[in-house]
């Protein structure tokens, strides 16, 4: 179906119980919903949280490290069990199940990435802190600062016109089982659904349309019943749109059993249906293996967790693949944090701090991020310090992915964060139309010994910065924000001490980025 | 006229307002009691915030009577009563097949068979428990059961986490001890938990030895339990965990098991003698003579505890003191009174941590009875199902206690399950496209299940039944938090009446069945409003 026509249709449908027993529904028509409501991109994202804290150390296993057999003397993964990819990275075995697209196989194929020692500034190794420091985007650990919304959230509902007054065809994001995740809240209401399975969902969900206009925001109780209100009517439209794209979805992909590797089989299908979903939601416990996680034979706990992590991302990649949307999805896994580097007395792990973050699909610029852990340099807490601050990503997903500007990421971190780089930026013909396109960056000489010049072709006319980042991403300086004409312009950079640097060109809110070393 | 007279006049009269709630309310309330003779209304307010809710002709005995006497009555003696029934979880008789079953067998180690049997067998037990927590809530006139209950979500302990399962029976024990400690000296439940067999084995306390420390519950004990995150340092973690080392769970048949099966026991070769450094103080080292389990629980354990309430007395009383009052009062961390939540916790400060002063000057305060806190509460799924078998007086005949239980699962809250060790997030995430739709399937299911003669008995419990505007006013009154405007009443007479006339109420009252069935179609459409899910 056209999305015009289906337009038509829901919309149709919802004025036919616009009166229920003589009460009047918020009236509902095709005229109060702006064409912008449904990006016209179909890509979506991910997100797979892997709760209790993931052990990194035993995933990617630095195997040429003697500390690390030193420090794991019986939960540590030999050499010769460990799978070695492209002789550059070695994997955990259970990465690799058994008839199914593997972890291995996908890096080789060039669809995984796999970035090490992702983490933030003071680690908090609460799990429930921490978890929101990563859902919320915010990496504040003051008991005082309430983190109440995802970075998620606060993007789209900013990002669609008319939300939460108007809600789009299809659910911006859906998570499957569960609570609401922070990670889909924003100061505006919720921006997603959650279900457990698609058919009760339906038959649940159905009729609930609230007898009632919404009430005044201005006390306690109307707000609360304005939120009720609003999962009460996204259940009611929802509910058959999910079950439309689930009848007319496929899985030709083989799954197995087990609660995650379920949720991926769902996700496909939904996708496969043509939900116009931006984010899937799924959610895997158990990573706090303080206990009991492995035993010399590489199996329990953790190992069944990461086989059934690299099962469930794999057949979906499989589906995705075999039915031509593997262009249009990517994801992305999040834990809280990693384990302590020093096993415990109970051949488990506790809470630590950085640890190995997954990105797979088509559009990532697969590789390995970063150094393996320096496990001789530990930070105040004993812990593996991070290389990579974990809203780098975000900023990729955002701008690179999402097509969002800087200063959107800006706006959603509350921060200049610069992508990681890790999935590639594509431009849409909107983009092109509106000059948000890329540009060359050249940066000459390169390496520098104190001077150097950064040179591109300005394509529009518009507000442009040009900013110098080190190569961890932090802010180091400015040189320049003016309104340029189109042509070549240049900037000299100077000032900086040896190292490694990005320089930034952003461009009516696209960056374009170079490297640069200085070498006194 | 100040706002707050024109709404205590409103609520006093037995005509209901049309639309109060386009007042903007702000809370003028504090800590200082409210000594006002409760309306109606008051008391349907407190009964649902403090005792799931209670039946009208109940409702009506305590109207007149101050906040102070009715909250006295309802917090109940500080040793509660026994439960009505009482339950064994180790051996009974399998009403399915009426062999006697003794659950102490462990299944690690037992063959696949048989440890698959006795793995079901523990969950039919955590159904029995949950049945029996449903049936003593539902039956409870005070709110032992409901302050119980808070505590589990505070002190929280999951039936199944990872791969294990926690049995039901260390888990009945755990919470026959909050009931016991609802109304006692905070510090005293914090001990009593710190070495509760379920919470030993839940939080890795079992597995923590000297030598071989395991930081979980030393962390947990400060940051969810106590002072909440940031008032401790990594160190004082790790010496915490150093003085809780040598405590040990009997599950099973496990030898030795000294204290008798599911109790703890010590075991002093595991336990760290060296001297430690907690928040400042020093818990001096021990030698072998005086490493006994009486010492070590009074001298370190009781220590430890007795240490974090004297470093930190604001963040104790503060923390818990914002906990109360986000579950009894309002959720939304946003909007925290910081005010009312610091005169709080001075109270609780000043009562030495009495949980009962802390109780009784919530429930009395003119805070808690502000009309701008009306409403605001999204109902716990416990709220939500045993309210409202409570407000449709069913009784544990009527719907079986196990499938209230159920119920509440489907709706996110597993009992003695939290999803985490944080407990249940609460507030908003009770309400999502998943649960939303069972939360009205349960309503319709149990109005369905009303019979006709208690449909009657329900009409004629609420006030001036027979004039039928009264009627739906009442039943407005009963079952929802606010007053509701006057479209809305119209709706709901008229789909009660079918559309007919007012006289023909009286015809209606003549054919129980007729009423019943108006009835049942009122509650369903009230039950699908947004503000049934609040109270």
């Amino acid at each position: 179906m056209k999305r015009r026509s289906f337009l038509a249709t829901t919309a149709a449908a919802a004025v036919g119980t616009q009166v229920l027993g003589g009460v009047p529904l918020k009236a509902f028509t095709p005229m109060n919903m702006p064409v912008q409501l449904q990006p016209d991109d179909d890509r979506c994202l991910i997100v797979v949280q892997l709760f209790g804290g993931n052990d990194g150390l035993n995933t990617i296993i630095p195997v040429e490290d003697p500390q690390y057999y030193a420090i794991r003397p019986t939960i540590a993964v030999p050499k010769d069990k460990a799978i070695s990819v492209l002789s550059r990275v070695h994997m955990h075995p259970a990465l690799a199940p058994k008839d199914s697209y593997g972890f291995p196989q996908m890096f080789e194929d060039g669809r995984l990435a796999i970035i090490q020692d992702i983490g933030y500034e003071n680690p908090n190794l609460s799990h429930f802190r921490s978890t929101d420091i990563w859902l919320s985007g915010f990496n504040s650990s003051d008991p005082e600062v309430r983190l109440l919304d995802g970075w998620l959230g606060r993007y789209w509902s900013n990002h669609i016109e008319g939300f939460p007054e108007v809600l789009p065809p299809d659910p911006i994001a859906v998570q499957i089982g569960g609570s609401l995740s922070m990670l889909l809240q924003s100061p505006k209401g919720d921006i997603g659904i959650a279900l457990t399975d698609p058919k009760t969902f339906f038959e649940l969900g159905q009729g609930l349309s609230p007898d009632m206009t919404p009430m005044s925001e201005e006390t306690r109780y109307g707000r609360e019943f304005n939120f009720v209100r609003t999962v009460a009517e996204q259940c009611d439209r929802y509910s058959s749109v999910v079950k439309n794209s689930f009848d007319k979805g496929k899985n030709v992909a083989t799954y197995v059993d087990g609660g995650f590797v379920q949720q991926m089989k769902l996700v496909a299908r939904l996708i496969s249906g043509g939900l116009k979903s931006k984010i899937f939601l799924v959610y895997m416990g158990g990573f706090d293996t303080h206990v009991q996680q492995q035993d010399e034979y590489q199996n329990g706990l953790h190992p069944y967790l990461l086989g059934q992590l690299a099962s469930g991302i794999g057949s979906f990649m499989q589906d995705a693949l075999a039915q031509g949307f593997a262009d249009r999805v990517v994801g992305m896994t999040v834990s809280e944090f990693g384990r302590t580097p020093f096993e415990n007395g109970s051949r488990g792990t506790d809470h630590g701090a950085a640890s190995v973050q997954f990105v797979f699909g088509n559009g990532v610029r697969a590789g390995v991020y970063g150094q393996s852990p320096d496990l001789n340099n530990f930070d105040g807490n004993g812990d593996v310090r991070y290389q990579w601050d974990y809203r780098r990503v975000y900023a990729d997903v955002l701008e690179n992915w999402f097509g969002g500007t800087a200063q959107e990421t800006e706006s959603v971190l509350q921060d200049r964060v610069l992508p990681l780089g890790v999935l590639q930026r594509t431009t849409s013909v909107d983009d092109a139309y509106e000059g948000r396109v890329g540009v060359d960056v050249r940066v000459a000489p390169n390496p520098a010994s104190s001077q150097a010049t950064i040179e591109w072709y300005q394509p529009v006319n518009s507000v442009t910065t040009v900013e110098v980042y080190a190569h961890d991403g932090r802010h180091i300086k400015t040189l320049l924000t003016d309104r340029l004409a189109p042509g070549s312009h240049s900037v000299a950079v100077s000032d900086l001490v040896s190292g490694s640097y990005v320089c930034c060109v952003m461009i009516n809110g696209v960056r374009s980025v170079a490297p640069l070393t200085i070498s006194r | 006229m100040k706002r707050r007279e024109l709404f205590s006049s409103i609520a006093r009269s037995s005509i209901r307002p049309t639309a109060p709630f386009e007042i903007k309310l702000q809370v003028e309330g504090g800590i200082e009691e409210h000594t006002d003779p409760l309306t109606l209304d008051d008391v349907l307010h407190l009964y649902r915030r403090l005792s799931y809710s209670v039946s009208m002709p109940d409702a009506q005995k305590q109207v007149g009577k101050t906040a102070r006497q009715v909250v006295t009555q309802l917090l109940g003696p500080k040793d509660p009563p026994a439960p009505l029934r009482d339950v064994n979880f180790i051996k009974w008789r399998d009403p399915a097949t009426g062999q006697m079953v003794d659950y102490t067998e462990n299944p690690e180690g037992a063959d696949l068979q048989a440890a698959f049997a006795i793995r079901s067998w523990w969950g039919n037990n955590y159904r029995r428990l949950s049945a029996w927590h449903t049936f003593e809530s539902l039956r409870d006139p005070l709110s032992v059961e409901r302050l119980a209950h808070f505590w589990v979500g505070h002190w929280t302990t999951e039936f199944s986490f990872d791969d294990q399962y926690s049995q039901p029976h260390t888990l009945y024990n755990q919470y026959l001890t909050f009931r016991k400690d609802r109304l006692g000296n905070f510090r005293d439940m914090a001990l009593d938990i710190t070495l509760d067999h379920a919470m030993l084995f839940y939080l890795g306390g079992w597995l923590n030895d000297a030598g071989r420390p395991n930081e979980n519950y030393a962390r947990e004990l400060m940051e969810l339990y106590t002072t909440g995150i940031g008032w401790y340092t990594e160190g004082d973690v790790e010496q915490a965990a150093r003085v809780l080392t040598g405590w040990k769970v009997a599950r099973f048949n496990d030898q030795p098991a000294p204290k008798g099966i599911y109790n703890t026991w010590f075991d002093a070769r595991k336990h760290d003698t060296g001297a430690k450094e907690f928040m400042g103080v020093t818990i001096p080292a021990r030698t072998a003579d005086n490493n006994t389990e009486f010492q070590v629980r009074n001298e370190e354990v009781r220590e430890l505890i007795n240490i974090i309430f004297r470093a930190r007395p604001e963040a104790v009383s503060r923390f818990i003191a914002g906990k109360v009052y986000m579950y009894f009062v309002y959720s939304s961390a946003a909007e925290i009174d910081r005010q009312f939540v610091a005169d709080l916790a001075k109270v609780f400060r000043d009562s030495d941590f009495d949980l009962r002063e802390l109780f009784l000057s919530l429930f009395v305060s003119k805070h808690f009875f502000d009309p701008a806190l009306r409403g605001s509460q999204i109902k716990t799924p416990m709220e939500y199902v045993i309210g409202l078998l409570k407000q449709l007086r069913f009784d544990d005949t009527e719907v079986a206690p196990i499938d209230s239980a159920s119920w509440a699962g489907l709706m996110d809250q597993a009992l003695f399950d939290p999803p985490n060790v944080a407990g249940w997030p609460g507030y908003r995430s009770w309400i999502s496209t998943n649960t939303y739709p069972r939360r009205r399937e349960f309503a319709r299911k149990m109005i369905d299940t009303l019979t006709d003669a208690r449909a009657m008995q329900l009409i004629k419990e609420m006030p001036d039944y027979e004039d039928v505007t009264k009627f739906v006013q009442s039943i407005v009154q009963y079952f929802l938090p606010l007053p509701v405007n006057d479209t809305r009443l119209t709706f709901y007479k008229n789909t009660l009446l079918e559309g007919q006339p007012d006289y023909t109420w009286a015809e209606k009252l003549n054919q129980p069945a007729s009423a019943a069935r108006s009835l049942r179609a009122l509650l369903k459409t009230i039950a699908v409003a947004p503000d049934f899910q609040l109270c």
